[in-house]
């Protein structure tokens, strides 16, 4: 397999904007290493889930370049792109109560061309299993808790089985218990070659459990792929001035400067 | 276990309704004995008789109250997958009120075919609501639906001035159309409606689990691998197409692309993989059941219309206050 910290994704000059106005995203440059936990920083409209569903395949994008290892997103057929990228929108509920069993199922769509196959329904029970709620394949999924919701979500990818797993603010609105079980997650899932982009919000859990960091301002991306410096930053930069980092062994914790 | 047990017998309970309904009917002339006898030994008094009625009336007419309601039932299933609103039937994007419309204007003018007629102007009315609701190239399902609601009244407005320069001899049988009704059928008619029926079924089965990835969310699809829009366009060609070629056939039947996905959906659950053929069965043989108790008065028909409305409206009531059906 690739060794960790080779680029998996290349962009290059990348713009983008709504309509004819101002870009969300302009002339962006940056890579995202292999088999890495990559985490998106960045306030309320400074263009992170922008940029995630352009790497996404979810939006097209005219200016600049998305390589995905080394082929232009933009060449890819959409199966086969769903093959190499899976992403997992921000939460909403869907209208119909469907089982969990089939919401999963739902990932393998890339491989199906009118109707789901044997195959199909043992990779989705493989990835209910995987990520250990395999119990609760026979329940509305629509009357779970969010965090179970988000899990089954996370297992729909996984039975998608792409290379990259982009996630839009998977822990924002789940309980610390969750917020933990699905960063663990994270983890075991890139221990088996996968690489995982999210975005973040909280900067203690960002900086725990990232191994690399973006940090989108403006539009702008910067690019973090040193731990110590991305300590720095945080401390010193994004939160304009308002963290204090306090460490314990060897790590930080940062609080907010409330005095 | 209980819920493959009734799949079993809605999938066998179409035949045996539409054996059954053969025997039903408003003339008194034709008793259970002589068409028993007539279909077991060939020979019975009034054999002619019987068989024409059989043959070329009735059985035409359950034939397409079957394919009728269960095109409505499918295609009401796959617009509220596609539309993601339990709210949304065949009729919400004007099909009926352009129907309806291209019909009255046929009785009016006496001249051109009313099936024809009825039926470009349902599709006329789809493709009005599609081109108002496009918009840099896309679609969004709200801008579509309200643009169905301007169409539907867009073409309500023309039926009632139509309506108004009718004579009342008219008038009636543009009434009579509006709440739809079979006692026209013949094998002609269903000649009519078959092929644009099977082409719009086929298109639905085979798409039937993709409605599935397009239930939870266009972002969600597209990660998938799927491409939403594609997939819409579709099946909005393939519900208005059968729906439209029934509707022309058999005017407005109320409520009843609303309701009876409601009610497959109440016993098996929402996978479309499997309500899409659930509808089709329980669709046509319910709507055979309705068409029976309305061809059964003596003397004068009432629109199965009526019936659908009548009928169907309070079950439905009931069944959504006895079952947890997981509404938000």
């Amino acid at each position: 397999m690739a060794m960790k910290g080779t680029s998996i994704i290349s962009i290059d000059k990348l713009s983008f904007g709504y309509g004819h106005n101002q870009a969300v995203i302009s002339d962006v440059s940056c890579n995202i290493s292999e088999n890495t936990f990559t985490v998106i920083m960045g306030k309320n409209g400074s263009g992170k889930s922008t940029f995630l569903r352009l790497i996404g395949g979810i939006m097209p994008y005219h200016k600049g370049s998305i390589k995905v290892s080394n082929v232009e997103l933009k060449e890819f057929k959409l199966g086969e792109r769903a093959k190499m990228v899976g992403f997992l929108p921000q939460h909403h509920k869907p209208v119909f109560p469907f089982k969990v069993s089939e919401v999963v199922l739902t990932g393998r769509a890339s491989y199906v061309q009118f109707s789901p196959k044997k195959t199909d329904e043992y990779q989705a029970d493989k990835a209910l299993e995987q990520i250990g709620i395999s119990s609760l394949k026979n329940r509305i999924y629509s009357e779970l808790s969010g965090g179970e919701q988000q899990l089954v979500m996370i297992a729909r990818l996984l039975a998608q089985q792409p290379k990259i797993l982009l996630l839009d603010e998977p822990i924002s609105h789940l309980d610390y218990h969750n917020q933990i079980r699905i960063l663990k997650l994270i983890t075991e899932l890139v221990s088996t070659n996968i690489t995982v982009v999210a975005v973040l919000h909280g900067p203690n859990m960002a900086y725990q459990f990232g191994e690399e960091f973006i940090y989108v301002h403006d539009g702008q991306v910067h690019e973090v792929n040193d731990k110590k410096a991305w300590e720095h930053q945080l401390a010193n930069e994004i939160f304009d001035n308002q963290l204090f980092p306090v460490e314990y062994k060897g790590k930080y914790v940062f609080i907010p400067q409330v005095l | 276990m209980a819920r493959k047990t009734l799949k079993y017998i809605v999938i066998l309970t179409p035949f045996p309704v539409m054996v059954f309904s053969l025997f039903l009917g408003a003339s008194d002339n034709i008793t259970f004995k002589k068409i028993i006898s007539f279909l077991f030994m060939q020979e019975a008094t009034d054999a002619e008789m019987v068989k024409t009625i059989l043959y070329h009336v009735r059985l035409p007419r359950i034939l397409l109250v079957f394919l009728t309601g269960g095109i409505l039932a499918a295609s009401g299933s796959a617009m509220q997958a596609i539309f993601r609103n339990p709210l949304v039937d065949p009729y919400i994007l004007g099909l009926s009120s352009g129907a309806a419309f291209g019909a009255a204007f046929a009785l009016f003018i006496a001249v051109i075919p009313i099936q024809l007629s009825a039926f470009i102007f349902g599709l006329s009315a789809v493709s009005l609501s599609y081109i108002m609701a496009r918009k840099n190239k896309q679609v969004s399902i709200v801008s579509l639906i309200l643009a169905g609601i301007i169409t539907n009244g867009i073409f309500t407005a023309l039926l009632t001035i139509v309506q108004i320069v009718s004579d009342p001899f008219k008038l009636q049988s543009i009434v009579h159309w509006i709440m739809g009704s079979f006692h026209t059928a013949n094998w002609f008619k269903l000649k009519l409606v078959i092929i644009p029926a099977v082409i719009g079924l086929f298109v639905m089965f085979l798409l039937r689990w993709k409605l599935n990835v397009l239930a939870l969310g266009d972002e969600e699809a597209l990660s998938a691998g799927i491409n939403p829009d594609r997939i819409k366009i579709w099946i909005l060609l393939a519900t208005t197409l059968a729906s439209s070629a029934v509707i022309a056939v058999s005017g407005i039947i109320g409520l009843y692309g609303l309701i009876v996905p409601h009610l497959v959906r109440m016993i098996f659950g929402v996978n479309n993989k499997s309500t899409l053929l659930m509808n089709l069965l329980l669709g046509g043989a319910f709507l055979v059941v309705i068409d029976d108790i309305s061809r059964s008065f003596k003397g004068f028909e009432i629109p199965v219309g009526v019936f659908t409305m009548l009928i169907c409206a309070p079950f439905f009531i009931w069944l959504l206050k006895k079952t947890n059906t997981g509404w938000q």
